[in-house]
């Protein structure tokens, strides 16, 4: 394009300028152009071809190194010129060697730069049209389907990470949602600090989503992650009436089990576990299930997890996990709480399929005991943006289960489409049809887009 | 005699402009290493000098490349380094060791570092140079580039006992398939 025009830009001129010379004086010197031209650019291209171009690619890395060096010794003089009293030159002249990239962690040895954030932010978010065609104002409408149509803000997702150093690395999850009341709050949904001293043994301490099963490690606060619109209900978080002690406050530690190519990981957690879901605060307060602060008994939970990812089967994970907790919603009633869960999933570039199947155990002190069991399946499939899904989950809580008082029996299909119309930019459309115990089923359409910025 | 002026200068203008090669196809003389064409087919692992390793398995570089192994046996942490989307490189690692399009690799890592599973994303960069530099300063880091671009600051990586472009080498510019 470039060289399409500039000859006729050229000839335009050349004829102006034509115009205000006289022809004796023009046409040797035009001549003297026509004959020079060729030769002027044979000689300016011919030139470097000479030269060996090994020597000369090395001559420019070396170039390069020496101008990176100069930078390195600038910043270390300007460094030591700041730095007071100054230390000694010996000190100053070999700049450490960095342990990681210019975004990276700083290595242990430095200290930290005031003048730079740490900082890596990634925010997620969705909006959601959904509704169901549920009785509204039935003296039997649950809490999570009495709502009419509505346009729902997501969670607003920012998750930021910072490496301290190579070996400590902060996590968090800060999450801005509205709820029921239509008012919005700012939630810490992770906060974790992590160590790591090899992949065989890594720690971390803070708030943390309990390793049961595998959809609450693969899946935290963005729908965008999800292929569907939502978590199986088995998943759901505490807030919006989830069973399930989904975070933890406490300790985690974590890593792989040398186990060649069966791939076995191990996960041990002790943390404040969940509060009772039938705890009342006293009037005028608010509760929430997460224990950030105090744990409302001596007892702390524990949870251990064991999974593999064999080589041979890519995407594969099987595991399982058993977890345990002593809830105290009053005194001096306790409630032994056992969940034990196995999962199979395979997650693979185009095709996905989850598996996993759990029972909840509550055993009051001196009563009967509860068992709840729940599963779901989710099978999906990509063809180009589009991801067709099939989810069928299942729970089902006796009436007279003293932890979970308002679940009763949930279970049904759910159907649905995911669009992927940018690489940061997923539409959903779902279909939930959902069987009630003693109620009249309630369909359920849900219209939502989820992206990450 | 002007008629004949401006056709000489028409004539001067069109030889000019033919001489000068074309935007698309200019060439950085000098630049670009004239090794064999099977050297500058083949993709070299490097390391840092520091870096104990000589040898991964196949199986082993996926692994690092996953970020499924962040630690290399000295207990240092692995930093990744890619160079950025649009690079032959890049794809043909891509394909190779990945076995996954540029859009599943972003998504991977997004999800990965959020569930924290891997410490990092890979970390970018423009020119093979850079990469170059990047892994002889940072001690954990794995990088790649033409065979026919690593120098001795660095150190060659075997990958299944094979240095590359030695039979049996599986890291090439254009593979025909993913191993």
């Amino acid at each position: 394009m470039m060289y399409s025009t500039l000859p006729q830009i050229v000839v335009l001129f050349a004829m102006k300028l034509i115009g205000r010379m006289r022809g004796r004086l023009m046409f040797p010197l035009l001549l003297a152009m026509v004959m020079t031209t060729p030769v002027l650019y044979a000689q300016q291209f011919a030139a470097p071809s000479d030269l060996n171009q090994q020597t000369s690619q090395l001559l420019l890395r070396r170039i390069d190194q020496l101008e990176g060096r100069v930078t390195e010794l600038e910043a270390a003089l300007a460094k030591t010129a700041t730095a007071a009293p100054s230390p000694a030159p010996s000190q100053a002249a070999p700049p450490p060697q960095p342990e990681t990239g210019p975004q990276a962690q700083p290595a242990e040895s430095q200290g930290m730069d005031l003048n730079k954030t740490l900082l890596r932010i990634r925010g997620f978010s969705d909006i959601t049209f959904h509704g169901n065609d549920h009785i509204h104002d039935s003296p039997t409408c649950q809490a999570y389907t009495c709502f009419p149509s509505s346009f729902t803000i997501g969670q607003v997702n920012l998750f930021v990470t910072s490496d301290l150093s190579e070996r400590f690395k902060f996590l968090s999850e800060i999450v801005f949602e509205s709820d029921e009341f239509n008012n919005f709050g700012v939630d810490l949904e992770r906060m974790l600090l992590q160590y790591s001293q090899s992949d065989y043994l890594n720690i971390a301490v803070g708030r943390f989503h309990t390793a049961i099963g595998y959809y609450n490690t693969a899946y935290h606060h963005s729908t965008w992650f999800q292929t569907t619109t939502g978590r199986p209900f088995l998943f759901e978080f505490e807030d919006k009436g989830g069973p399930l002690p989904i975070h933890n406050v406490g300790l985690s530690i974590s890593g792989r089990i040398p186990s060649g190519g069966v791939g076995l990981h191990y996960v041990v957690e002790v943390g404040n576990g969940r509060a009772s879901r039938s705890y009342v605060p006293p009037l005028g307060q608010s509760a929430t299930a997460v224990q950030n602060y105090v744990d409302e008994n001596a007892h702390k939970a524990f949870n251990v997890a064991l999974f593999a990812r064999p080589d041979r089967i890519r995407g594969l994970q099987v595991g399982f996990s058993a977890y345990r907790d002593v809830l105290q919603p009053g005194v001096p009633s306790r409630i032994g709480e056992t969940i034990l869960a196995a999962h199979a999933v395979f997650i693979g570039s185009d095709f996905e399929w989850l598996n996993e199947a759990l029972v909840i155990r509550h055993t009051p002190q001196g009563g009967r005991m509860f068992n709840t069991p729940g599963w779901y399946t989710q099978i999906s499939k990509r063809f180009g943006s589009y991801r067709p899904y099939f989810r069928y989950q299942y729970m089902n809580a006796a009436d007279s289960e003293p932890v979970y008082p308002d679940i009763g029996l949930r279970a049904g299909p759910s159907v649905g489409v995911r669009y992927d119309p940018t690489d940061f930019v997923a539409l959903k459309l779902q279909y939930d049809y959902t069987i009630l115990r003693a109620q009249q089923a309630i369909n359920g359409l849900a219209l939502q887009a989820g992206f990450t910025f | 005699m002007p008629r004949i002026t401006i056709v000489l200068l028409i004539l001067a203008v069109i030889v000019t402009v033919s001489s000068v090669p074309s935007a698309g196809t200019t060439q950085p003389v000098g630049l670009e290493p004239q090794g064999s064409p099977a050297a500058d087919e083949c993709l070299a692992i490097l390391v840092n000098r520091s870096n104990p390793v000589e040898n991964l398995s196949f199986a082993e570089l996926r692994k690092v490349f996953l970020g499924e192994q962040n630690h290399w046996s000295d207990g240092r942490r692995i930093t990744v380094v890619m160079l950025e989307s649009g690079k032959p490189e890049r794809q043909a690692v891509l394909t190779v060791i990945y076995r996954m399009e540029d859009k599943d690799f972003n998504a991977y890592f997004l999800h990965h570092v959020f569930t924290g599973d891997i410490h990092a994303a890979p970390t970018t960069l423009a020119t093979p140079t850079e990469v170059l530099k990047f892994v002889s300063n940072v001690q954990g880091a794995i990088g790649y580039v033409r065979t026919t671009a690593a120098d001795e600051t660095l150190k060659v990586v075997r990958v299944d006992s094979v240095l590359p472009c030695d039979k049996d080498y599986s890291i090439h510019m254009h593979p025909k398939s993913a191993k």
